[in-house]
């Protein structure tokens, strides 16, 4: 709220603010405009009435120009005809509008029909029909596939504020263990669901992907840490081993997908570093990639012949 | 002159104006433009420019009784209030809400238009969605049913979106591919460059497949081939998860069975489970893996 806005962005609020405060003969408070708005405060005075008191249209007589009253901390808008309806949602606005709403009906949906009277649906509908006839099934968001009823347990046991005991499966280390955490904050992030809160096992935050938690179980402890902090982006810790790697063009979406230190694109092939949290993690991503990828530096933490020894325990399994 | 100012009087010019009106007109009319020609030309197109991105339906039409004919601009008063929404305060609350909770990728101007921008209390969002003007520009369409061009695979498709779905953490578009004449699904991010609106479309809306729950080892062009993995009993959990259907065994591992269009996707899936899991049949998959691997020692 505190950054000044640009011309164009002031534009579009101002389109909606005249109209609105037209529609109300008496006026409306300036506290209202900035709130409804997100209309600085200092920056709407100064429009009001340095700014709009000039705007209308030629030959800019007294009779053509838009009359605004500010005083007493209200404002009140006539004579602005041209402006008596705000300009509609762009088309782009619109699916903005529609997809978060659909990913909340997604996030809540509780599979009764309960839902029908909700304000958010009623809002949603309302703006399908400005948007078109397609509008209903243009967009559909699937927030992940965690299992409904371990979402549920952790919602509740985030809602009484008590410990959980979780068997969890982890990906990068490819183990699976029993944890006893706190949960701080349920939460889906780029198609997956995530659970962080202290986790007493590793004594620290930590954050969990709900799909991977194979059972739990919400217990009566008290949770005693209420301050999270945790995001839901992985971090690289210092202590990490690091890995270098070249890799062809056609393993490009590494550098997207992964937190990587360092790059050196020569247009033929990229150089990175990346932090190794889990050596499993690592084994994957090179098998993946195969002739893709070499090992230029690897920290001895991490051993010798990573791809060659995880190719070996997987080929043994075909002898 | 301010230019928040001179935007204002443009846009109330052109509500204004009952037939077109030519440039010079409108620089006339306006004020507030730089005197020179080249400059005057450079900041009126900066200013349609503007207009248009905020979704101004700017009409570009021949002026009346002039010969040789001109351009001259306008704004229809209904195009550009368009349907009203009338949203109730409890509406525009949850459409607020909706947006603190799920955060996407970008702004939401919208709501500003809509006077929402403050309704309701600043909440944690608990979900984040990847969003683009791409995204946008198609999801528009499909409700608008128009349609659209982009490039993908190297290659210019003319696409009447159907429906733009979110899944596994990317997003899908399903429609009618206008120059392979039937139903094509792509996958959002790999297309090349921007998106833009070619005109209304004309195929009836078709069924899409619901729900499109896709998997990278069935998104190829070739033959399916079926393929049967096993998975162990301390992956087998997660393997039903991923998979859905799996037939238990004894030993509390896994079978499953795929329907295998991309070789690569199937081969980086199994070995995401790295020792845990085998490809049972067919011989070609398996051998195609073996080789996979012995490459790499």
């Amino acid at each position: 709220m505190n950054a000044r806005l640009n011309a164009r962005d002031r534009l579009a609020r101002l389109l909606s603010v005249i109209p609105w405060v037209a529609d109300h003969p008496d006026g409306v408070a300036i506290d209202d405009v900035v709130e409804r708005f997100a209309y600085p405060r200092n920056q709407l005075l100064d429009d009001l009435q340095d700014v709009l008191f000039f705007v209308g249209v030629y030959p800019f007589t007294p009779d053509s120009l838009i009359e605004v009253d500010v005083s007493d901390d209200r404002v009140s808008i006539r004579y602005a005809e041209w402006f008596a309806r705000p300009l509609r949602l762009s088309s782009e606005e619109g699916a903005r509008l529609l997809t978060a709403g659909r990913s909340v009906l997604a996030m809540t949906d509780t599979g009764d029909d309960d839902d029908a009277a909700s304000p958010l649906l009623r809002a949603l509908t309302k703006l399908g029909t400005a948007l078109g006839e397609g509008a209903e099934r243009a967009v559909d968001v699937r927030l992940g596939t965690a299992p409904a009823d371990t979402l549920g347990v952790l919602r509740n046991a985030l809602a009484r504020g008590v410990q959980v005991d979780l068997e969890y499966y982890s990906y990068g280390r490819d183990e699976l263990s029993e944890r006893r955490v706190e949960p701080a904050k349920v939460f889906s992030d780029q198609g997956n669901w995530y659970l962080s809160g202290w986790c007493h096992r590793a004594d620290g935050e930590r954050v969990f992907r709900v799909d991977r938690i194979r059972a739990a179980v919400a217990t009566d402890v008290p949770v005693e840490r209420d301050e999270p902090s945790v995001d839901g982006s992985f971090t690289p810790s210092n202590d990490d081993p690091r890995v270098t790697l070249r890799l062809r063009p056609a393993a490009r979406w590494v550098v997207e997908q992964y937190p990587v230190e360092a790059v050196d694109d020569d247009g033929d092939t990229i150089t990175v570093t990346m932090a190794v949290s889990a050596r499993a993690w690592l084994e994957r991503l090179l098998l993946r990639l195969g002739p893709d990828a070499t090992v230029v530096d690897a920290d001895a933490a991490l051993g010798d012949d990573l791809a060659r020894s995880a190719a070996d325990r997987i080929l043994a399994r075909y002898r | 002159m301010d230019k928040l100012e001179r935007l204002l009087n443009l846009t109330a010019a052109l509500l204004h104006a009952e037939t077109p009106l030519t440039a010079e007109d409108l620089r006339e009319r306006v004020g507030g433009y730089p005197d020179g020609k080249a400059t005057f030309r450079r900041a009126f197109e900066r200013d349609k420019d503007d207009l248009r991105s905020m979704g101004m339906p700017l009409r570009v039409e021949p002026v009346p009784g002039v010969d040789p004919p001109v351009d001259g601009y306008r704004l229809d008063r209904d195009e550009y209030a368009g349907i009203e929404l009338a949203f109730e305060a409890e509406e525009l609350a949850a459409l607020h809400l909706a947006t603190n909770l799920v955060r996407l990728d970008g702004g939401d101007a919208g709501l500003v238009k809509l006077g929402a921008a403050g309704a309701a209390a600043p909440t944690d969002s608990v979900g984040n969605v990847p969003f683009s003007d791409a995204l946008a520009t198609m999801i528009g369409a499909a409700a608008d049913r128009q349609a659209v061009s982009f490039t993908y695979n190297d290659t210019e498709r003319v696409v009447e979106p159907w429906k733009l779905s979110f899944t596994r953490g990317h997003w899908y578009l399903s429609g009618f591919d206008r120059l392979r004449e039937g139903e094509r699904l792509y996958r959002v991010d790999r297309i090349d460059g921007g998106v833009s609106l070619v005109g209304p479309a004309t195929e009836p809306v078709g069924d899409v497949t619901e729900p499109i729950d896709l998997r990278g080892w069935e998104l190829g062009d070739g033959p399916a081939v079926d393929a049967t993995i096993v998975v162990d009993a301390d992956q087998a959990a997660y393997a039903r998860h991923i998979l859905g259907e799996v037939a238990d065994r004894p030993d509390g591992s896994v079978t499953a069975t795929l329907e295998v269009r991309n070789v690569d996707a199937f081969r980086s899936f199994v070995l995401s489970f790295l020792e845990h899991a085998e490809i049972l049949e067919p011989a070609e998959l398996r051998d195609d893996f073996v080789a996979w691997l012995e490459a790499q020692r």
